[in-house]
């Protein structure tokens, strides 16, 4: 589990494959950013409920830019070299799957539980 | 920045197998998030030490930061992954490269002069023949002698900065040496049109006339590489040694 530290409850790695990169993915298709910048936009996006072991978001963004999804530039800001991160055509195909993927395990979860409107309409 | 914390951190990961420049952007960007939760602490009123315990923690202890790295594998080295291929193979297919790309070039220089020669003033003719040579022969020495040291440098930096087990480094430092000791190309020139001669030879084919100087060769570049080993190994120990020194102080 490279990117957050879920609740107990949740920490199952199976329940938790994917997650990591929908939440970089998504996040960065909104526009560049660099790694604390990403960070504290997940922080927000997630209302913190997803809490981020900060600097093991790297090696997720590193793999992900191996992979294609992602692609860095180094730009100077304030007298600092930091590395932007953005996300490319493969990432944001691969993003729609997940987002697929994910939509379709939550309706799932919220049929079994029978808690969502969502889920009453389909039942 | 707290360095000797992220420097364990990236010896470790480089220990592990991690590609050298995986190991230096995680470690930068680690340090520059750092010090942006170090501001944003001390901008919400922690106190500088506060703020930057506070900025470890929420950065993460040095297991996790290490496993979310090392259960990548696509972040690890090819020399990591297989060392056979670059320490075993990696010396065999430098020096056929090597030697292929040097004997390409020499024949299209020896072509380019026979086709435009005459062009630049060069006549047919024993003045033509020997200064030929003599360019040819500098070439061939680059080729012969100091391609195989140099591929030689680029083996031993390749596993130092992986951070290598040795024998792997001492293993293709040394096939380098000594394969690229038995190899040859000599160029010679009478001056007659058409005397002009390139020979190709390796001291492991039979009835193997030149494996003495074979031998002398592999021998040579042993001692050199050897020598710059030892100096590498003792610049490597005065400066930990320093380092150490520095601390204590």
């Amino acid at each position: 589990m490279p990117l957050a530290e879920m609740h107990a409850s949740m920490a199952n790695p199976s329940f938790m494959n994917g997650v990591p990169e929908l939440l970089i993915l998504r996040t960065l298709s909104t526009g560049e950013m660099y790694g604390y910048e990403l960070v504290q936009a997940i922080r927000a996006r997630t209302n913190q409920a997803i809490k981020v072991g900060e600097g093991v978001v790297y090696p997720a963004l590193h793999a992900l830019e191996s992979d294609g999804m992602l692609r860095s530039r180094r730009k100077l800001v304030n007298g600092r070299t930091r590395v932007y991160y953005a996300v490319t055509r493969k990432g944001e195909k691969h993003l729609a799957g997940l987002v697929r993927h994910w939509q379709h395990i939550t309706d799932a979860i919220g049929l079994a539980i029978g808690g969502t409107a969502h889920a009453a309409t389909a039942l | 920045m707290p360095q000797p914390r992220f420097e364990r951190l990236s010896e470790r990961l480089l220990k592990s197998g991690i590609a050298p420049r995986h190991v230096r952007r995680y470690v930068r960007e680690l340090g520059d998030h750092f010090d942006d939760l170090v501001r944003e602490e001390t901008a919400g009123g922690a106190a500088r030490e506060l703020a930057e315990t506070r900025a470890l923690y929420r950065l993460g202890n040095d297991d996790d930061l290490a496993e979310a790295m090392l259960s990548r594998p696509e972040l690890r080295s090819l020399a990591a992954r297989f060392p056979w291929a670059v320490f075993g193979l990696g010396p065999i297919a430098l020096l056929a490269l090597g030697f292929a790309a040097a004997l390409a070039a020499e024949i299209g220089i020896i072509e380019l002069a026979t086709a435009y020669g005459s062009a630049i003033g060069l006549k047919p003719g024993p003045d033509a023949a020997r200064w030929f040579t003599r360019v040819l022969l500098v070439w061939n020495t680059f080729a012969v002698y100091f391609a195989p040291l140099a591929f030689a440098a680029l083996l031993y930096l390749v596993g130092s900065r992986q951070r290598m087990r040795p024998a792997w480094i001492v293993t293709g430092v040394a096939l380098v040496c000594i394969l690229g000791g038995f190899q040859n190309l000599i160029f010679y020139d009478t001056g007659c049109r058409g005397c002009g001669h390139l020979l190709v030879q390796s001291a492991f084919i039979p009835p193997f006339p030149h494996f003495a100087e074979g031998v002398a060769r592999a021998a040579m570049n042993l001692a050199i590489a050897g020598g710059f080993w030892w100096l590498s190994v003792r610049k490597r120990a005065s400066a930990a040694m320093a380092l150490s020194h520095t601390a204590q102080t």
